[in-house]
């Protein structure tokens, strides 16, 4: 059988007073790579960080392998070190004076107090190997102010690597990156999954890229509208339901463009 | 000046208080300010310093010695404008604004109705070498020491909670209690620096050396270590000026500080110094 990474049964979060994401149940399985559609505003990253433990939940249940999430948004030190999570945007606000492998070494310590020399071979060791399955190696030594968009997610997901993770949150983690970084991304997530078990959840509004890279789909406005194979949660009828029928004629448009 | 006056100072037990406090509490506000800075509380240590003569005057209209009272009242206001700021509708930076000027209108007032020591107020609000005692200077080089192993034992967390919230959960840092230990921690360092530097003056330890380091350092160790230094050599040289020139000395260690600050702008700024750290550096590893 295989694992299941993710249950989430009944979660209701609210954002000031107004419920944002209402009752959503759903589970992944290790090796997996599910995307969550939805329009703007429909909940999709509020719900991701609800699961996660950064907003608050009004009801429902989340099991991170096996784990209850506590009310207060709490996982054991060891299911929380298996988790990554891969934010939509990190604002740095002036020169910050951390260099990108000093970042990225920031994922591999298990969470706790902990001297900063503490394991210095083995932590250099997988930054070097994170950096240069993400192709981050000649940004080693650049301060993270001084990063792009694009180069910012790419270092992120080196931070998301660098230590052995079975749940993988990407919140539009592809926006922003050239089609070259793009395809190196979904190679390396593809590796992830097959080779070490992973599984991904990623927020995504590119429905194109969803269809070749991903095997579940999950809708959600507010609540769920349907999860299942792309073919099935992408199907016109489906995709209507999800965005409303100005949608449709827009998504033509744009298969064409790239067919 | 001659050399053999400030050789002579330096025999007064009251300046070698003076330079080890300007030494201890400058290290101590560079240090933490290189994370408060990151954290962007750079009002906060202001409101604080504000705050710190408010609670000097709760000491005088309790007739106690106003350092005890000092570090408690600092921790307890400290946690409830961090409440109000989390809490309020407001922007922090005006709603600080209005922290820090009552305090002071407040405190200013309580003294003067209460404390026939008018004089000294200037003491309070710009500080005054001749107050700090052996028993502030080993506070002060206890709570260095504390800082130092805090920040070492936290510093994953520190950096996380200062790039993102979000980020710093997802890998299972307890962002709010951190954020609540910081505050704590800040308190009580302004509340041990307070005397040598005064209550105006005492946010530009926290801000100045840490923008400093900021503008020049290329990696984290570096930058804490810069700030650190800076803070600490700022702090002395000040002390020592304002020991020979009889002035006040939170303003002198400022305007070393500012000096500090306006040459690491020029450094920053100027691609030649830049390249030549490049090559220095290269030449290093």
């Amino acid at each position: 059988m295989v694992e299941t990474v993710l249950e989430v049964s009944g979660l209701t979060v609210g954002r000031q007073g107004e419920p944002a994401v209402e009752n959503v149940s759903f589970s992944l399985a290790a090796e997996t790579d599910t995307a969550l559609v939805g329009p703007n505003g429909a909940g999709k990253s509020t719900l991701v960080q609800a699961l996660l433990g950064i907003l608050p939940r009004q009801a429902g249940e989340v099991r991170v392998l096996g784990a209850p999430l506590s009310p207060g948004g709490r996982l054991p030190a060891a299911v929380r070190a298996q988790v990554a999570y891969l934010p939509q945007q990190v604002v740095v606000k002036g020169r910050f004076p951390l260099t990108v492998a000093e970042f990225v070494a920031l994922g591999w310590e298990p969470s706790g107090l902990r001297l900063p020399w503490s394991h210095r071979t083995a932590r250099e060791a997988a930054v070097q190997m994170a950096l240069a399955r993400t192709g981050c190696t000649d940004l080693a030594d650049r301060l993270i102010s001084a990063l792009s968009t694009g180069q910012w997610k790419r270092v992120l997901l080196a931070f998301c690597v660098v230590w052995p993770r079975k749940l993988l949150v990407l919140d539009e983690a592809q926006a922003g990156l050239d089609p070259q970084a793009a395809e190196q991304f979904h190679s390396l997530l593809f590796d992830l999954r097959r080779s070490e078990g992973w599984a991904v959840l990623q927020i995504s509004h590119d429905l194109d890229m969803v269809r070749r890279t991903c095997d579940r789909v999950i809708c959600l406005n507010r609540s769920l509208r349907c999860v299942g194979s792309p073919d099935h949660a992408l199907s016109p009828a489906q995709l209507e339901r999800l965005y409303g029928r100005a949608y449709v004629p827009y998504h033509h448009h744009h298969s064409r463009a790239h067919g | 000046m001659p050399t053999a006056d400030w050789l002579e100072l330096l025999q007064f037990p009251f300046m070698q208080r003076a330079l080890l406090a300007g030494l201890f509490s400058g290290g101590l506000g560079g240090l933490l300010g290189s994370v408060a800075v990151l954290r962007q509380l750079s009002f906060f240590s202001d409101a604080l310093g504000h705050s710190a003569l408010l609670g000097i005057s709760l000491g005088v209209l309790l007739g106690v010695e106003p350092t005890v009272v000092l570090i408690p009242f600092a921790v307890l206001f400290a946690l409830l404008v961090g409440q109000l700021v989390e809490r309020s509708r407001l922007p922090s930076d005006a709603l600080l604004n209005i922290v820090y000027s009552s305090s002071l209108a407040i405190a200013v007032v309580v003294l003067r109705l209460v404390s026939s020591r008018a004089g000294s107020l200037e003491q309070l609000l710009f500080g005054d070498i001749l107050g700090v005692s052996w028993r502030d200077v080993t506070l002060q080089g206890v709570l260095l020491l504390a800082v130092l192993a805090y920040l070492l034992l936290t510093r994953r967390s520190q950096i996380l909670v200062s790039l993102d919230a979000g980020l710093a959960v997802s890998q299972g840092v307890a962002v709010a209690w951190q954020r609540l230990v910081f505050v704590v921690v800040l308190a009580v360092v302004v509340a041990l620096s307070i005397k040598a530097v005064g209550v105006l003056l005492i946010s530009a330890f926290v801000v100045i050396p840490a923008c400093a380091a900021r503008l020049l350092a290329r990696g984290f160790g570096g930058y804490v270590a810069l700030a650190s230094g800076l803070g600490a050599g700022c702090g002395v040289l000040g002390l020592l000026a304002s020991g020979l020139l009889n002035l006040p000395s939170g303003p002198c260690v400022v305007i070393v500080q500012l000096l500090v600050f306006l040459a690491a702008l020029l450094i920053s700024a100027n691609p030649a110094a830049a390249a030549a750290r490049a090559r220095w550096r290269g030449r290093a590893g």
